[in-house]
């Protein structure tokens, strides 16, 4: 590939609830962070592509461009997404064509500012029309859940194993968070905790099933392979970078049962890198829900469709995929490392980047006595309405 | 401060639940479109207008939902989940609406998936006290509980007869019941209020009518709870009934709202026989409704007295001269400024004149109006097969019937406030339509209303054959909602929080 975009450096800041902090200090943080990796000044970047899901709406700030232009008192086209996998792939588009060489690509939210009205925010940015009948943002993933239920005719005892795996996903993000010095809850929990919550809400998921709500930022800079060798020796070369968008009105979607979208974002990001699920051993997926992490590894190739639940129940840290283990979500995933939706996407791309780095410490996953060479991520807009799927691998001698 | 270009465009569509049909492959859209996307440039122009106002739908998917976004708060908890129609040609987000949760426990969401559902007429949300009203139809009921799916299908006229009359009649109640010792009142859901009782009505008397909604040239609400001061209930209904031709976005009916206490609807009886009577106004079809939201202080407070009588519902009536079910054979009207009930503008609830409520007012009114009717059409009590009194509580329709001299047989079957309350404008009606609904051909009722403030309206109407046919239509009919077995008794506190809605 043509100049091929490649990561040099990442940044982020904890997530969590920032209650002192200004945004701009949290995406301050996080660009510094990244700078400091290799010692990029500011005046080195000549775009920043910036992604929040609704800042202008939670800190009423004006436009992000012009608050991004003071804080880092730069001129330079910036641009603004609204989530940071919109932002990479862009900031890809524009290096593979050869328009900049470095580019900042950062992520913030800062959703606990409105943490009282930001549960109708979320569901008005998902479908407004469900919000019109009473939807919230948990329950379109519990009725997925019933149609995932319903569509592969899971009954009995596989209901229960399935209700089982779901939980046991919960456990394994926590614990993975634990070892997270970034992540919002630094607390293991059991799979008692996780069923008594769903039985305390009458309903198949409860409070353990979803991701929280989050303040945090996140950065990388972005440059072309060649620019990148002589940065540093181990350069994140981004292999393929998809996207797919699926109808706003959950209901009119033609299968509830799954995200079509990440299927399509998958395919494309697949076929750009050569890469495909069985390269893959460590991935991070965009677990709004145990739900959405369930449907996901079915989505993006990994299982057949109506079967994760079988590879999930029963593992430890790791999923069992015909006999290969797969890694998802070692930072702890949107449950247990937080969503702060526009830095969602840096935070997951920053873990496959400290992975195929070996740099994960502790979470450090090893394929055959090694770090790894490829990860993957998933990352959605809104309930599946837009899917990226971004392909990454350290840089080898081509 | 709710935006009102977006409050029409979301009520314009999910008030009727719009929907569009291509004409070449049958795709169906929840939206009004010019195109089908599987036919393309070729389907343009030809796609069908539909709509799943009058449709059932099932509940294929639910859950429950316990902690709602801010707006829907009010509601604590209920069902949630998406409702098809037609085999799954279209789909829709849904709430289960007319169900008090109280313990999560008690609801079983796998029975639930697969029933027939019906969509229902609603407020959509809880806004500011200065902000439009938001509606929606995404609120459904289960079919094979209180409401039950009825077919509306439209029968052209045949007979017309000489005299105006009544052509079609729907009474509508609430699910909902408090019961103090005899004594039973409708008690609307916390979605419900006197528009979504006026469209209820409407609805049911179109479907009795057999009428095409298109043919209605004018509709009269007449209400004392009208959650605005200034915007009438009338437009809704014409809205969201398809009242009148429609044309665009915009249909052909004269829609007006009424104030005159109880008897803001039954005044209109005669406007509406009038109207359909005059070649020139070429208006064929009226229709009158009288709902409420009957409002009272609570007990203890000043006014609290009218708590123990009020209810919720009403009824709608339409007029005209092909195929009369009863015509209109006399009226007589008369007034006095008499204050013996009032809300003052801005207050909450309405006062009222205590023990001058009863002889100088109510009586009064009542002994006039129909003494002089009766008088006029050289009629005694005897004469007559029914009497719809105006009943604002079990005793004074009692006493001015038998001071009248009518037997029991004559009035009891009007006597509804035990069963659903005082409602207000709708209290005659409901009364009247209890009658209608087990009269025989060629019998007689007097009808006579009050209206604090004060006057009476009496009207004399004479059945005709025409009413046993049109009976069958109506399953939902005053004795379907008062004996229904899906009634749910709530207790004081709940129904006041009920009352006061979303």
């Amino acid at each position: 590939m043509q100049n091929r975009p490649a990561i040099v450096a990442v940044g982020r800041t904890k997530f969590g609830e920032h209650y002192g902090k200004e945004p701009e200090k949290l995406i301050e943080e996080a660009w510094l962070a990244a700078s400091n990796e290799y010692n990029i000044e500011r005046k080195d970047l000549e775009a920043c592509y910036m992604s929040d899901c609704f800042l202008p709406i939670t800190n009423k700030l004006g436009l992000e461009e012009g608050f991004l232009s003071e804080l880092t008192e730069l001129h330079v086209p910036m641009e603004v997404t609204r989530s940071f996998s919109a932002a990479l792939m862009t900031a890809c588009h524009a290096i593979q064509a050869g328009v900049y060489n470095t580019v900042l690509v950062g992520g913030i939210e800062k959703m606990t500012d409105r943490w009282d009205k930001i549960r109708d925010d979320l569901m008005l940015l998902d479908d407004p029309w469900s919000y019109y009948a009473g939807g919230t943002p948990e329950s379109n993933h519990e009725l997925m859940l019933r149609a995932y239920i319903k569509k592969h005719n899971i009954t009995g005892e596989n209901l229960d194993k399935l209700n089982m795996a779901l939980a046991e996903i919960t456990v394994k993000n926590h614990a993975n968070a634990t070892k997270n010095k970034y992540a919002q809850f630094q607390r293991k929990i059991t799979i008692d905790q996780v069923l008594s919550a769903r039985k305390t809400a009458h309903k198949p998921l409860g409070l353990y099933d979803f991701a929280p709500i989050s303040d945090g930022a996140s950065a990388l800079i972005l440059t072309s392979d060649s620019v990148a060798k002589k940065m540093t020796k181990q350069p994140v070369s981004v292999l393929g970078i998809g996207s797919a968008t699926d109808y706003l009105n959950y209901p009119k979607r033609e299968d509830l049962s799954h995200f079509v979208a990440a299927e399509f974002a998958m395919k494309t990001a697949s076929q750009m890198s050569k890469v495909t699920p069985s390269d893959l051993q460590v991935i991070e997926v965009y677990d709004q829900s145990t739900v959405m992490e369930m449907v996901s590894l079915e989505d993006l190739g990994f299982c057949e469709p109506g079967t994760a639940w079988k590879s999930i129940h029963g593992c430890q840290n790791c999923y069992d995929i015909g006999g290969k283990q797969l890694y998802v979500n070692t930072d702890g995933g949107l449950k247990a490392d937080g969503n702060p939706l526009g830095a969602t996407g840096g935070a997951q791309i920053y873990e496959i980047y400290r992975q195929l780095h070996g740099e994960a410490g502790e979470r450090q996953v090893n394929i055959g006595g090694g770090s790894p060479h490829n990860g993957c991520v998933l990352e959605f807009e809104g309930f599946g309405t837009k899917a990226y799927v971004t392909i990454l691998g350290v840089q080898k001698d081509e | 401060m709710s935006s009102e270009p977006i409050e029409r465009r979301v009520s314009y569509l999910g008030d009727r639940l719009k929907a569009s049909r291509c004409q070449s492959c049958g795709k169906e859209y929840f939206e009004v479109r010019d195109y089908c996307n599987n036919c393309g440039r070729k389907s343009y122009g030809k796609m069908d207008s539909i709509d799943l106002f009058y449709d059932k739908g099932k509940l294929e998917l639910c859950t429950f939902v316990n902690e709602p976004t801010n707006k829907f708060m009010k509601l604590s908890s209920y069902v949630y989940g998406i409702v098809s129609f037609h085999d799954g040609k279209i789909r829709v987000p849904a709430r289960l609406t007319d169900q008090l949760i109280c313990d999560g426990d008690d609801v079983d969401l796998a029975s639930l998936e697969g029933r027939e559902v019906i969509p229902r007429f609603r407020r959509r949300y809880t806004v500011g006290k200065n902000d439009v009203v938001p509606t929606i139809s995404l609120a459904f009921t289960l079919a094979d509980e209180y409401y039950p799916h009825q077919e509306y299908t439209v029968v052209q006229p045949n007979k017309e007869s000489e005299l105006p009359g009544i052509v079609g009649y729907g009474a509508y109640a609430s699910r909902f019941r408090i019961k103090e010792g005899s004594l039973e009142r409708a008690v609307p859901f916390i979605d419900e209020d006197a528009v979504t009782a006026s469209v209820e009505a409407g609805k049911l008397a179109l479907i009795h009518s057999g009428l095409d909604s298109s043919w209605v040239g004018k509709v009269y609400v007449g209400s004392e709870s009208n959650p605005y001061a200034v915007k009438p209930i009338a437009s809704k209904v014409a809205q969201v009934l398809k009242l009148g031709e429609e044309d665009g976005d915009v249909q052909g009916v004269d829609a007006v709202d009424t104030e005159f206490a109880c008897k803001a609807a039954t005044s209109m009886f005669k406007d509406a026989a009038s109207l359909v009577s005059y070649s020139r106004s070429g208006i064929k079809y009226a229709m009158v409704i009288g709902a409420d939201n009957s409002q009272a202080a609570p007990r203890g407070c000043a006014g609290g007295e009218l708590d123990t009588y009020v209810g919720f519902g009403g009824a709608a009536f339409i007029f005209g001269k092909h195929d009369v079910i009863a015509e209109v054979e006399g009226w007589y009207s008369c007034t006095s400024d008499t204050p013996d009930f009032w809300r003052r503008d801005g207050e909450q609830y309405p006062m009222h004149g205590g023990r001058f409520t009863g002889d100088p007012a109510y009586f009064k009114h009542m002994r006039k109006a129909a003494c002089k009717l009766m008088e006029r059409s050289n009629l005694k009590a005897a004469d007559l097969n029914y009497f719809v009194p105006h009943q604002p509580n079990p005793q004074f329709p009692v006493r001015i019937a038998k001071e009248l001299g009518f037997k029991d047989e004559q009035y009891l079957p009007a006597l509804q406030i035990n069963k659903f309350g005082n409602t207000y404008s709708g209290c005659s009606l409901v009364g009247l339509a209890a009658v209608l609904d087990i009269a025989k051909p060629d019998e007689r009722i007097l009808v006579v209303s009050y209206g604090s403030g004060a006057g009476s309206d009496a009207y004399l109407l004479r059945t005709t054959s025409q009413l046993l046919d049109k009976r069958k239509r109506q399953k939902i009919n005053v004795k379907f909602q008062a004996e229904n077995p899906f009634i749910e008794y709530v207790d004081y506190t709940t129904y006041r929080r009920l009352k006061l809605g979303m």
